[in-house]
């Protein structure tokens, strides 16, 4: 029987990912050799390699039997996927920004039920913020450079991640609200947690967060 | 891409035209899951595809169900599933009937699903009921019942398929003796998958608690393996629901083994299947290859009180589609194509067909390369045609020969 496939996403938590998987004893060395190839093959183990918003549908459709990727993609997506550990790495937060001149506008805005129209890539997720605090938005769904929307008038605000606030500052755009942080997870197909219950529970318990077991 | 795709050509999103040989294969495969329903007694009912929305109350399928108005103005969805259907039919039709109802179907289901989901807005699903018993024999009876389907089909376990087993009155129970006060977010976590979410809330709980509530919903093995149901011992204490629980799962798995159908159980206590529906033992059937399940179903002791009849009951839906997905190929059925445009080639056909001979009988002069091209696109194995003495009949592989048969030489040699 073929080793595990594992769907690993390109991106901002590739080297984390890959550390982390390293770490826990898989043959991850490969993937570092040639950044083109998509499919890897080493020591029994299959490694595909995705967008981060990817990673979910391979996992949930079977086509990875487990998976890396961010909470806030689980968020969006809500695939219906096994999610198993918290990789405590690639810590970053949804938030809700403005652009500096404009932020009490937008407050008063949102304060008064007024609509408010939002860029983002996480239209779900902006949405059930919203609809959380029993307040309005237009969603504008982009896929790139959410921050350029305000600052022409596309959108009022954001919703968005980030790490460091950095891309926030250069555009001068200042949060506003904190929605959810998120970090790495391992999330399993439902089919594979069980069948192939040894092999998977054992890299969930290899997988370490911040050099300290869990669970 | 032409702007104006003319709609009479598509069927709708989520929908789709089945040929054959694919709609022979699902046909089949129906027909042979619902001999096997009879075989244990299982008979037959057919719903209404629509239903007043009223019926269906689980938001989650009363979001996607497809939904429209009829001449009163009340609210119609097509039905997103069947078991809630087959509860309105029992509590109110069967009523005075004695239990348990054993009934079965296999009908179409619809749900509306975004697009490049690859998902499916009309499927069929196949499945059981037992209404009115709450004695885990019949839970064991419709797992086995399970298992028998699937085998008939040519399917064995545990190497093709594997029926995962868990009991969702167990952590339900040794949370509310454990955690009464976290018992709702962890069930909710759970129903989510969100094992992760599980470990957090954990964090807030004593640690003598804590480690349990984590490793519960981890506990996943072969049935075969007694540790499973050993650490869940060592969780369920005595004298409460979980201890009850664990003792209902136990007589399940003792019913299970003699029916021969341990080999392919594989316990997970963190199984619950949807928040709040299952009230016992529950389960899902993978198949090597699919991410996704074949069959899922459990006990769901609540759903009828709705209905005004407080009954037990149990029950599975196999997604025939993912079904058939899974099953090994099989070769076509034997079919021969008899060319001829006079009454004798009408009467060969019918003397073939008496003797049990599938024919399909080509009312056209037709000469040979074509008949054989013909007989191709259409699976048959051979072509005929009527000659003095019998019939002229050739395979349709290459390079075959043709040979003139005693027609009732044909049926030994179509139907070996």
């Amino acid at each position: 029987m073929r080793g595990l496939r594992v769907a690993v996403p390109k991106g901002a938590i590739f080297e984390d990912a890959l550390a982390a998987l390293g770490a826990a004893g898989m043959p991850v060395g490969v993937l570092r050799e040639d950044g083109r190839r998509l499919l890897y093959r080493a020591g029994g183990s299959e490694f595909i390699v995705s967008r981060a918003s990817d990673v979910p549908v391979f996992v949930e459709h079977g086509a990875a039997d487990v998976g890396i990727c961010g909470k806030d993609v689980l968020d969006e997506q809500r695939p219906n996927v096994v999610e198993l550990r918290d990789l405590g790495t690639g810590g970053c937060r949804m938030i809700l920004a403005a652009p500096r001149p404009r932020v009490e506008e937008v407050r008063r805005s949102i304060e008064h039920a007024e609509v408010v129209r939002v860029a983002t890539k996480f239209p779900n997720t902006a949405r059930r913020y919203f609809e959380g605090m029993g307040r309005q938005a237009e969603i504008i769904e982009l896929h790139g450079s959410i921050e350029l929307a305000p600052l022409v008038g596309l959108a009022d605000a954001i919703v968005d991640l980030t790490a460091t606030g950095t891309t926030l500052q250069e555009n001068d755009l200042v949060e506003m609200d904190g929605i959810a942080s998120s970090t790495a997870r391992l999330i399993a197909n439902r089919g594979s947690y069980r069948l192939r219950h040894r092999e998977v529970a054992a890299l969930a318990e290899a997988l370490e967060r911040n050099g300290e077991p869990v669970g | 891409m032409r702007e104006k795709t003319q709609r009479k050509f598509s069927t709708t999103p989520g929908t789709r035209d089945v040929l054959p040989p694919e709609s022979t294969r699902l046909l089949d495969a129906q027909a042979k899951v619902l001999e096997r329903f009879r075989m244990h007694g299982f008979r037959e009912v057919v719903t209404p595809a629509l239903e007043y929305s009223e019926v269906i109350e689980e938001p989650r399928l009363r979001d996607s169900a497809f939904k429209l108005f009829d001449r009163d103005n009340q609210m119609l969805l097509l039905r997103p599933e069947v078991t809630t259907p087959v509860a309105r039919l029992v509590a109110q039709r069967l009523r005075n009937a004695p239990t348990p109802h054993k009934l079965s179907y296999s009908l179409p289901v619809y749900r509306r699903v975004g697009v490049g989901r690859g998902q499916s807005a009309e499927f069929r699903q196949a499945g059981v009921e037992v209404v009115g018993s709450a004695n885990p024999g019949e839970d064991a009876g419709v797992i086995a019942l399970l298992f028998d389907v699937l085998t008939s089909l040519g399917l064995r376990a545990p190497e093709d398929f594997s029926v995962v087993l868990g009991q969702a009155a167990f952590y339900k129970g040794y949370l509310r003796q454990v955690a009464p006060g976290a018992s709702d977010d962890l069930l909710a976590a759970l129903a989510d998958k969100d094992l992760v979410r599980v470990d957090e809330i954990s964090g807030s709980l004593p640690p003598e608690v804590a480690a349990g509530v984590r490793q519960v919903p981890r506990l996943v093995g072969p049935a075969t393996d007694a540790s499973v149901l050993e650490r869940a011992e060592s969780y369920a204490g005595t004298g409460g629901e979980a201890a009850a629980a664990l003792e209902n799962l136990r007589r399940i798995l003792g019913h299970l083994e003699v029916a021969g159908c341990l080999d392919g159980v594989m316990l997970d206590f963190g199984l619950a299947g949807r928040h709040d529906y299952y009230t016992g033992a529950v389960y899902e059937v993978y198949a090597s290859g699919l991410g996704f399940t074949v069959a899922n179903g459990g006990r769901y002791d609540n759903l009828l009180r709705r209905f005004g009849q407080a009954l037990p009951a149990t029950g599975f839906a196999i997604s025939l589609e993912r079904l058939v997905s899974v099953l090994p190929e099989k070769a076509p059925a034997p079919l021969v194509v008899l060319v001829g445009a006079d009454t004798g080639a009408t009467r060969t056909a019918a003397e073939l067909r008496a003797s049990g001979v599938p024919v399909l009988h080509l009312a056209d002069d037709l000469p040979e390369s074509g008949a054989v091209r013909y007989a191709r696109s259409v699976e048959a194995g051979w072509v005929g045609y009527p000659a003095p003495g019998g019939v002229k009949l050739a395979s349709v592989e290459e390079g075959a020969e043709a040979r003139i048969l005693p027609l009732e030489g044909v049926a030994g040699e179509v139907l070996r």
